[in-house]
């Protein structure tokens, strides 16, 4: 049973590469750019789903890990001219070491007081990026529309097929995007994967039976600020620019509502949650434009999605999967 | 010695306004175990509609500062029951992110009726600037103050020795075993959504009088709140006045004297050392320490 | 699987889903030579703060609109101004932007507002061959650096320049002044004061104290107590908004009285009559160019007549406000440089007649202010006027003055 649900999820997941590999030809070329923020979102909040759904810390900051994963491939290259596909996993390393740093007094907080003290990071860290100014440019932002070091802003050619930017883009995300969802699979099935469930359950529970709390809980931490600092460092390179204000706390806000709607303690709802902060905002200017009514749009639009969906897409997933599973195979 | 003084005492004012958000803050936390982050916009949003009785349909001030408190309290009775009680049961997560979804619509709704604009609100009493020894503040700023206090009083009352009160405290520690000895749950959540955003449009009407009122209004103010309700106790009534001052003063006296952080990074530094105070206490300053059942 | 609310998720992904494949549809292409033009329209657009702290700037774009409503056609065509609101995040402005360009074909970017965000989205345009015009921001920056950026311009007088002025005025008329500045700690702010101290020369060290605030702070009356114990008699409010009036309300508090210069974006007369009230706004002073719509001495104005006019038929909105005359007399530019492009405008013509303007009749900014361009010479504005407080009103002084753009 357990061997064929895995044969499920490898066949699903091999269907959603080929999907993706083929996705652009239906698109235009600038919606195959916003596809690829949402390849960005999936790498975010896949990582804060490892935190707060796996161990269940909650983090309302998410978007500072990520302004740090921005920031550091936008100093590289934009300052220093290193080539941008370096600096991916670079900005993940750095975001990682800050999410342990902050990881270890995280573990004197428990719930709501966390959650707190991460939305207090996540506002302080604009600030903190407009004084160091010499450093990260301060209000003006770093700029890396066709600096060298930057791969495809002019568009590039890959294994014999020309791509414009926006396709570039695309496949940079979601390959980034697929691997480390790969590497997330692995992790959460074997044995950390269990010890973090073990600790989200009951955290007594687990100290009982021998689970290293602090370790384990600060290891997450920063595992989950890695994918976050390098769905940041595609952000600076999609966007080609960086300032502080492209990591406002509204940011922290949409990862962690996009986690919620992926659902929390499972990857199969991940690509809901982040179309969802994708597009939402773009469709609710649609309905209307007058001051304030996207707003409102949003915002009741969300609170309709956590009544009907409290435990996310994921959640929908497993109510229907079981049960489904059950009935294809009866009996076996 | 009389600019020291001067920043004292402004920064005391602006602490009273952070801790009467603050204690709203503190009081759902403490019916419902919730964070409500809507809680300010709650509060704008009755501000403004206090700002109509008074401006546009020329009601007297207690009035309509009457009507309002008590439009408040209906809204936060029907907000829980119609927008948190269907997510009671699920994860904590879900209810934040309901708040938040309500935090967002109320403030769009706000512009959308409104307006950004800022306007000016009267204020309950006089603002007539006073000097004393090269200070200057005025009534409105103790005020904010005094009457912070009188809720907290008035909260610490009503917990400790009415039946309701009981009631609300038994309904958030331990919704089961209150059950069990007759205490209607659900309506003791609802209530404190109620009184909480009493506290809140209380809170909105002290404050529009000195920032100003529009849609924005409570965002910077909620944040600082956030952080003087953490560093004096999430479930501290009194833990959150005294944090909203230390907090005022705090960020006055830093950005004046401690020259690197400057106007800046006050605000960094101020949540480090809230922080820092949290390693120490990390159930903040007045709040429990909570015992976890094995 | 029965229970009611997995059938309503269902249902509500199934929605979610339709709403998506509606929202992937592709647009359909545009026709003709250059992009945005069509036999009947030509369509601009531009990223403007609908929401959060600045989303009263987005008001100019409503303006905008009405004007481009009202104007007669340019060579049988009429103007469209797509507008998206980018919450004054310059991601977003990005990613609108690359919307605008690619899915709708705009023509140019017009009134796009903020700093960092037109910086964000500078390189890309210009890349693109898409020209970047009616910049609202006054940063010196996008004339400045034209050779390199050349399809960008703004129209408003630099931040730098208004701070010049009054560097100026202070030094011919009150050069014994002791300042103080409150700023706001961004390019907005510290532009203004750069400015100021160019103006002042050699009298610079006569400022003697300076307090920048944040945006995201709640109340600045922390650094104007500072302010005040610098015993300046002297101040100049570069903030933006609340903060302008905070500052005001709370120099009267301290019962501080000094001479005080607020600057132009900042002193509408809206927000003016509300600092009336209880802050010291007598004999403060500022700059303008446009007309402001809520003061009495325009009330008899052709212009201002046209304007409310405007504001009555096709944007139903309250016309004391000054912004959406601003986004006018952006408009009122934009069809006067379409007119000297040509029967049949291309990006190119239009670069050429916004190289080459002379409009001396904008019927929305200040008599006597001709908005000029050369190749050289890219800040179309750059005249203004100082102008003092009195009663409820601004009234001008003296003539127009240059505002310099270094």
């Amino acid at each position: 049973m357990r061997r064929l649900l895995t044969g499920v999820e490898v066949l699903a997941f091999a269907g959603g590469v080929v999907f993706l590999l083929f996705f652009p030809r239906w698109l235009s070329d600038f919606r195959t750019s916003q596809v690829a923020y949402v390849g960005i979102y999936f790498i975010a909040i896949l990582g804060l789903n490892i935190l707060t759904g796996y161990t269940g810390q909650i983090s309302l900051g998410h978007g500072a890990f990520m302004a740090i994963g921005g920031y550091t491939t936008a100093i590289l290259v934009g300052h220093h001219g290193v080539k941008d596909l370096w600096t991916i996993p670079l900005a993940g390393l750095v975001a990682g070491v800050a999410g342990l740093v902050v990881g270890i007094p995280a573990l004197r907080f428990s719930g709501l007081y966390l959650a707190l003290v991460t939305f207090a990071i996540a506002v302080a860290l604009p600030s903190g990026l407009k004084k160091f100014d010499h450093f990260t440019g301060g209000t003006q932002g770093i700029n890396l529309f066709g600096v060298k070091g930057m791969t495809g802003t002019l568009g590039i050619t890959v294994f014999g097929h020309k791509l414009t930017f926006n396709e570039w883009i695309y496949y940079l995300t979601w390959t980034v995007a697929v691997v480390l969802l790969a590497v997330a699979w692995a992790l959460l099935r074997s044995r950390p994967g269990r010890t973090f469930r073990a600790i989200r359950d009951s955290e007594v529970a687990a100290t009982s039976s021998g689970v290293n709390l602090p370790l384990n809980k600060t290891l997450a931490f920063g595992i989950s600020a890695f994918y976050a600092g390098v769905a940041g460092s595609l952000f600076a390179i999609a966007t080609t620019f960086v300032s502080p204000e492209t990591f406002p706390i509204i940011l922290s806000l949409y990862l962690v509502i996009g986690a919620a709607v992926a659902g929390l303690g499972s990857l199969a709802g991940l690509a809901v949650g982040a179309v969802f902060i994708q597009y939402l905002p773009d469709l609710s200017q649609q309905v209307s434009k007058s001051p304030g009514a996207p707003s409102v749009i949003y915002g009741v639009v969300l609170i309709v999605v956590m009544l009907i969906l409290p435990t996310g897409a994921g959640g929908l997933v497993k109510k229907i999967g079981e049960p489904l599973t059950n009935w294809l195979f009866r009996g076996s | 010695m009389a600019e020291f003084w001067q920043q004292v005492v402004s920064g005391l004012a602006s602490g009273g306004i952070y801790a009467s958000l603050a204690l709203a803050i503190v009081l759902i936390y403490r019916s419902t175990r919730v964070i409500n982050f809507a809680q300010g916009e709650m509060g704008m949003f009755a501000t403004f509609i206090a700002w109509w009785l008074i401006v546009e349909q020329g009601w007297p001030y207690w009035g309509a500062f009457a009507a309002t408190l008590a439009m408040a309290f209906a809204g936060g009775v029907l907000l829980e029951r119609v927008v948190i009680r269907p997510v009671e049961n699920a994860p904590v997560l879900t209810v934040v992110i309901v708040t938040i979804g309500l935090l967002i619509a109320l403030n769009g709704l706000a512009f959308w009726i409104w307006g950004g604009e800022s306007r000016s609100f009267p204020s309950a009493f006089s603002t007539r600037p006073i000097h004393i020894g090269g200070v200057a503040f005025s009534i409105q700023d103790f005020g904010v103050i005094g009457v912070s206090l009188g809720a907290v009083v008035l909260l610490g009352l009503f917990f400790r020795f009415t039946k309701l009160g009981l009631g609300l405290r038994a309904a958030a520690l331990n919704p089961n075993a209150g059950r069990l000895v007759g205490v209607r749950v659900g309506w003791m959540l609802a209530l404190g959504w109620g009184l909480a955003s009493v506290l809140g449009a209380l809170s909105g009407m002290m404050i529009a009088p000195s920032v100003f009122l529009d849609p924005n209004m409570m965002r910077a103010v909620l944040l600082y709140a956030l952080a003087a309700a953490v560093l004096g106790g999430l479930d501290s009534p009194v833990g959150a006045v005294v944090g909203g001052l230390m907090l005022g003063v705090g960020l006055n006296l830093i950005g004046t004297y401690v020259d690197f952080v400057g106007n800046e990074l006050k605000l960094p530094f101020a949540l480090v050392l809230i922080a820092a105070v949290l390693l120490v206490k990390p159930t903040g300053l007045f709040g429990r320490a909570t015992v976890r059942r094995v | 699987m029965g229970d009611l609310r997995t059938r309503l998720s269902l249902g509500l992904l199934l929605a979610l889903g339709v709403g998506l494949a509606l929202a992937a549809a592709t647009a359909s292409g545009r026709p003709s030579g250059a992009p945005g033009v069509t036999k009947t329209s030509i369509l601009v657009g531009g990223t403007v703060p609908l929401s959060g702290e600045a989303a009263s700037g987005g008001l100019t774009a409503k303006g905008a609109v009405g004007y481009f409503k009202y104007a007669k056609r340019v060579f049988g065509r009429k103007v469209k101004y797509k507008y998206l609101d980018d919450g004054y995040d310059p991601a977003r402005t990005v990613q609108l932007t690359r919307q605008l360009v690619e899915q709708d074909h705009i023509f140019a970017d017009f009134n796009s507002l903020g700093t960092a965000q037109n910086i964000a989205i500078r390189p890309y345009l210009n890349q693109a061959g898409v020209p970047q015009l009616f910049v609202a921001s006054g940063w010196g920056g996008w004339a400045r650096q034209h050779k390199k950026y050349p399809r960008t311009m703004g129209f408003i007088p630099t931040y730098t320049g208004e701070g010049i002025i009054y560097g100026r005025y202070i030094k011919k008329k009150k050069p014994k002044a002791k300042i103080a500045v409150l700023y706001q700690d961004d390019d907005y702010g510290r532009e203004l004061v750069s400015g100021l101290k160019k103006g002042l020369g050699k009298l610079k060290r006569r400022i003697v104290a300076t307090q920048g605030y944040d945006p995201t702070e709640s109340d600045v009356q922390s650094q104007v107590a500072r302010l005040k114990s610098s015993h300046a008699n002297t101040l100049m409010i570069f903030a933006f908004g609340k903060f302008a009036i905070q500052a005001f309300v709370y120099v009267k508090k301290l019962g501080w009285k000094p001479k005080i210069f607020v600057n132009a974006v900042a002193a509408s007369t809206s927000v003016m009559l509300i600092a009336n009230q209880s802050g010291q706004t007598q004999g403060a002073m500022s700059i303008g160019f446009f007309k402001d719509p809520a003061s009495k001495r325009w009330a008899r104005d052709k212009g201002i007549k046209l304007y409310r006019r405007i504001m009555k038929r096709y944007v139903h909105a309250d016309p004391k406000n000054g912004y959406y005359l601003a986004g006018m007399a952006s408009a009122y530019t934009l069809v006067a440089a379409l007119k000297k492009a040509g029967k049949n405008p291309t990006r190119k013509s239009l670069m050429r007649a916004m190289t080459h303007l002379k409009v001396k009749k904008n019927p929305f900014v200040l008599p006597g202010i001709v908005i000029k361009t050369t190749p050289k010479d890219r800040y179309p504005i750059e005249q203004a006027q100082l102008e003092r407080w009195k009663g409820k009103n601004w009234r001008l002084v003296g003539k127009l003055v240059r505002a310099p753009r270094r």
